[in-house]
């Protein structure tokens, strides 16, 4: 029980504690201690040093494991950054939402946690609804114009979408009607070992009820608006959350129902949608790029091209899903750097646009340095991470069925990563007009720090390719009858 | 009797589409939430526990009574217009929802020679989710596009009935609460949206582009 | 047989006499329920009379088409109260299929009175006729829609076969009857000129739709037009208050109950839902006939799909 309790029910009392005490220093020690506590159990749980023991409803199995533990890497960090973010002089009217944010920070973790270790189709859609619930007042933080209206746009697109997937969880009751699952619960567990006897019809309907609405969720492309809308209005740190780990928690509901479809005749038409879901998402942010403005929707729109890289991957299976796999981790880590950064470059020359902001190299080299790696990093430039797992993605679609995909994704890469770096190169190189050379030295900010941290971390992962890890979704893989 | 209660439902939806007055919009969602505790509290009757009476009792209570007690609340607060500003011609959308309901009737009813379902709720509730779309499409103002929304859950609510689906008490509780929240934040949000924008339509969301 | 025929012609002769007290009634109850002590309920027998009595006069541009258009009117109105059972009677036309020819004779009633409108020559007139046929176009649908249901469902095409195969003890079958008769109480708002779709009591041209068409006429002619006015409310009501007839028992004494009850309380809900509601923009009357007919087409799309 004590799982379910750091898991679930600790966030929770301390959101309550949070609404009680009003002293945000308190409440960021408090979250603080949360998230290190959560972030410890996950570690344990992955590496197999803690047993499990969750009540009904909830349980866990490799894929939980390794997508527990990413959300509690990244809320982990997201908290750790928090207090010298909410210390910045922000404009006067944030102030009344700085009282709120530790609150919904903490409500987030339960209910992500909750979706994530669910094991029962209904438990997960109460809770994959309670963080959009929890997320989208924290994108109304700057309490302006473009917040607000982002933030309208994220409540109600993704809750309509999440109400198709309600729909599409009846439908797999549907599906059961007639064999030996009917009148069972929806659990995961039993619903993947009798998948073969579903109703195909019924499946396929509930499949794409489910992609097609958790995809406003997950960002993928053409239902993206909202969520790109929401992440570049967002404050940094939210953005980044959204971006690391609330896409994950919405993807893992595609997973769970993926996982129900592989063994029956319906694979192949529910890897034809994944395909086409993340092809659309990196045509539709290889479009985008060409007329980039705001550099933080071209980040959210980076999200859309790495998450569409991730489904793509789930859909051509083989090696391409472990990739798929490690592009999740290394992603989410990829983000919050880059998202923590240009929060700096927001904060200090008051923009999002990319043509008024120039010579960041100048003004803050650190901010600037950083950035221009985690922009390196993001885009697969080897020994950062995703290096590694976008090559096993290239490998594993150039050995499956479809090797002509890769011709595409490899084109829209290309234009990605060159229309992207034009717009963070000029934002980091061209002076401005008129502007004197100063070099200021920037102060050393804990974001930096954190900044740091991260790319060692990732860099350690990908060089050192920990054993656990490994075998982990090399279960996963297995869950999902994938041969390698 | 779920046939005649989804009778009534549809009945409700084609209300709600010629209507032209937002307060109707609140008085068919009420409509609705009865008829869906009505449906709820037969199935309770034929095999009666203490247990399952809850969950009507909480149905009742979120969709009839706070549900729309709060979007009247923020309709009179907010001093919102009472006409519903369709976007396309009202006349033009009672058509194109017949059609809709009778290609939902029948395709349902082939589908329904393989598996075992009630054809007349789940055809009725699929036509209700489709009509919270077509609201959500066809309409400017905010407000009615929570009431679509809600229309949509209630839909979705139906759909379930008729498919048999039992999910745990816990769960739908939570449905319940989150569908709730989720009114409860868009009002607020409309509040601060009226504030800013000195408007609540749809016209007024116009900044966040590419 | 010749108890049959009697019957028949004594229904006749209930419809015929009857429908001036109905129209009567409604304007009573509608007096009362705004304030009015409202004109006595014999009213409409006097204003006949009253008409009766008046020169015919014809516009010198009309042609014979003005002329045999009343008589025309009333004759197919007393045909189609010819096939309308009511109570427990036998109609004296009474066929299969007679729903149709029932349709389409007060199609013709209608259709004459359109000729003869335009037969004038006046544009006041021709605007009246030309909306009376727009909005007959919308609710010639409904009758089919919901008479059609009920009779697609029954299997009979006799509308005295029809009404005999309502059973109100069945739950779900008692629940489509009421909403039958909701359209079906539409249809007789817009076929009969009520309010929302017409206000009877206006003679403001720009809003007219009915009684713009008869303005030119005089003498026995608007006598004609009045009378089959009358008598055709008179049988939406009795196509209405049908529904409601115990059938399965017949007991005389509950029909004539049941019948002046009926007409009664169509009487109080006419007036109220002319005191509560004002006449509906031109625009939005199509899309009001519109709503009856769809529900029509989901009594129809429900009683299909439910074996």
């Amino acid at each position: 029980m004590l799982d379910f309790f750091i898991f679930i029910l600790l966030p929770v009392l301390s959101a309550a504690f949070c609404f009680f005490v009003k002293d945000l220093k308190t409440q960021y020690s408090i979250s603080l201690i949360v998230a290190l506590l959560h972030l410890g159990l996950s570690l344990l749980v992955f590496l197999g040093l803690y047993n499990t023991d969750l009540p009904t409803f909830f349980s866990t199995d490799s894929l939980s494991k390794l997508f527990l533990l990413i959300l509690s890497n990244v809320y982990f960090w997201i908290v750790l950054v928090s207090y010298s973010y909410l210390k910045r002089p922000i404009i006067p009217k944030a102030e009344e939402a700085k009282k709120y944010y530790f609150l919904l920070l903490n409500f987030y973790l339960a209910s992500n946690s909750a979706a994530i270790l669910s094991n029962h189709f209904g438990m997960y859609w109460v809770a994959a609804e309670a963080t959009t619930l929890s997320v989208s007042p924290l994108i109304y933080f700057y309490r302006n114009e473009e917040a607000l209206e982002a933030m309208w746009k994220y409540l109600f697109l993704v809750s309509v979408g999440i109400a198709f997937a309600f729909i599409g969880i009846l439908l797999l009751t549907l599906s059961a009607k007639g064999t030996p699952l009917e009148g069972e619960q929806l659990f995961y567990t039993t619903f993947i070992k009798n998948a073969s006897q579903l109703n195909p019809i019924w499946l396929k309907a509930s499949f794409i009820f489910i992609f097609v609405g958790l995809s406003t969720k997950i960002g993928i492309a053409p239902m993206h608006s909202g969520d790109v809308d929401a992440t570049s209005n967002a404050p940094s740190p939210i953005a980044a959350l959204m971006s690391g780990s609330l896409r994950l928690t919405a993807l893992i509901g595609v997973m769970r129902i993926y996982q129900i479809i592989r063994p029956t005749s319906s694979s192949e038409f529910a890897r034809t949608i994944l395909i086409i879901g993340g092809l659309l998402s990196l045509f539709f942010v290889f479009v985008y790029m060409f007329k980039v403005k705001n550099f933080k929707r071209m980040l959210a729109y980076s999200s859309v091209e790495h998450l569409g890289l991730i489904t793509l991957g789930l859909g051509i299976g083989g090696l391409a899903f472990v990739g798929a796999l490690y592009h999740s981790i290394f992603n989410s880590i990829t983000k919050i750097i880059l998202f923590l950064m240009a929060g700096n470059i927001r904060h200090n020359y008051n923009t999002r646009e990319v043509l008024k902001v120039r010579s960041v190299l100048n003004f803050m080299p650190k901010t600037g340095w950083l950035f221009m790696i985690a922009f390196l990093a993001i885009s697969g430039i080897p020994p950062l991470g995703l290096f590694f797992s976008e090559i096993k993605i290239f490998e594993g679609i150039l050995f499956s069925d479809k090797p002509y995909i890769l011709a595409l994704v490899m084109f829209f890469l290309l234009f990605i990563f060159i229309n992207m770096g034009k717009a963070i190169f000029n934002m980091l190189y061209k002076n401005g007009d008129g502007e004197q050379q100063s070099y200021k030295s920037e102060k050393f900010e804990f974001s930096h720090f954190i900044a740091i941290a991260l790319l060692i971390l990732l860099t350690c992962i990908a060089v050192f390719s920990p054993n656990i890890l490994f075998e982990n979704i090399i279960n996963i893989a297995k869950d999902f009858g994938i041969i390698l | 009797m779920e046939n005649v209660l989804s009778i009534l439902f549809c009945l409700s939806l084609f209300y709600v589409i010629v209507t032209s007055r937002v307060k109707a919009y609140v008085t068919v969602l009420q409509i609705q939430g009865v008829l869906l505790s009505v449906l709820l509290i037969i199935q309770v009757i034929h095999n009666f526990s203490v247990y399952g009476i809850i969950l009507p009792i909480t149905l009742l209570l979120v969709k009839v009574i706070l549900i729309p007690r709060y979007i009247n609340k923020v309709i009179s607060e907010l001093e919102i217009k009472r006409r519903i500003e369709p976007t396309i011609q009202q006349m033009i959308l009672l058509p194109i929802v017949i059609v809709t309901m009778i290609t939902i009737f029948i395709v349902s009813s082939i589908l329904s020679k393989n598996t075992a379902m009630d054809v007349i709720p789940f055809a009725s509730g699929f036509s209700s989710i489709v009509v919270g779309i077509y609201i959500i499409m066809f309409r400017k103002k905010l407000i009615v596009h929570v009431c679509g929304f809600l229309i949509l859950e209630n839909g979705i609510f139906l759909f379930g009935t008729a498919v048999a689906s039992e999910l745990p008490m816990l769960i739908e509780l939570g449905v319940l609460l989150d569908v709730f929240v989720v009114v409860f934040l868009m009002g607020i949000t409309l509040n601060r949206i009226s504030s800013t924008f000195k408007g609540f339509e749809v016209s007024h969301l116009g900044r966040l582009k590419d | 047989m010749g108890i049959d025929i009697l019957q028949g012609i004594i229904s006749i002769i209930i419809i015929l006499g009857l429908s001036p007290l109905f129209a009567g009634l409604v304007n009573k109850q509608k007096a009362i329920l705004t304030g009015r002590i409202g004109a006595p309920i014999l009213q409409p027998y006097y204003d006949l009379q009253k008409i009766f009595k008046k020169e015919t006069i014809n516009a010198t541009s009309s042609s014979f088409i003005s002329r045999i258009s009343p008589l025309i009117n009333l004759v197919t109105l007393v045909i189609a109260a010819a096939m309308l059972p009511v109570g427990f009677w036998k109609p004296l036309i009474s066929f299969s299929g007679d729903i149709i020819l029932f349709a389409y004779i007060l199609g013709l009633a209608r259709f004459f009175q359109i000729l003869a409108a335009m037969d004038i020559g006046s544009s006041f007139e021709g605007m009246g006729a030309a909306r009376e046929a727009t909005f007959a176009l919308f609710a010639e649908p409904i009758f089919f829609f919901t008479i059609g249901s009920i009779s697609f469902i029954s299997g009979f095409t006799s509308l005295f076969d029809i009404y005999h195969s309502i059973e109100l003890t069945n739950i779900s079958y008692g629940v489509f009857i009421i909403i039958c008769s909701i359209s079906v109480f539409m249809l007789a708002v817009s076929e009969c000129s009520r309010m929302p779709v017409d206000d009877p009591n206006t003679h403001l041209e720009l809003t007219m739709i009915h009684e713009v068409m008869i303005l030119d006429n005089s003498g026995i002619d608007l006598f004609l037009y009045q009378y089959s006015s009358y008598i055709k409310l008179f049988i939406y009501a009795i196509l209405e208050i049908s529904f409601f007839y115990p059938f399965s028992q017949q007991s005389y004494l509950l029909g004539i109950l049941i019948f002046i009850t009926g007409s009664a309380a169509l009487t109080f809900v006419l007036g109220v839902v002319e005191t509560i509601i004002s006449r509906s923009k031109m625009k939005n009357i199509p899309q009001y006939l519109l709503f009856a007919t769809a529900i029509g087409i989901l009594n129809l799309l429900i009683y299909t799909f439910t074996k």
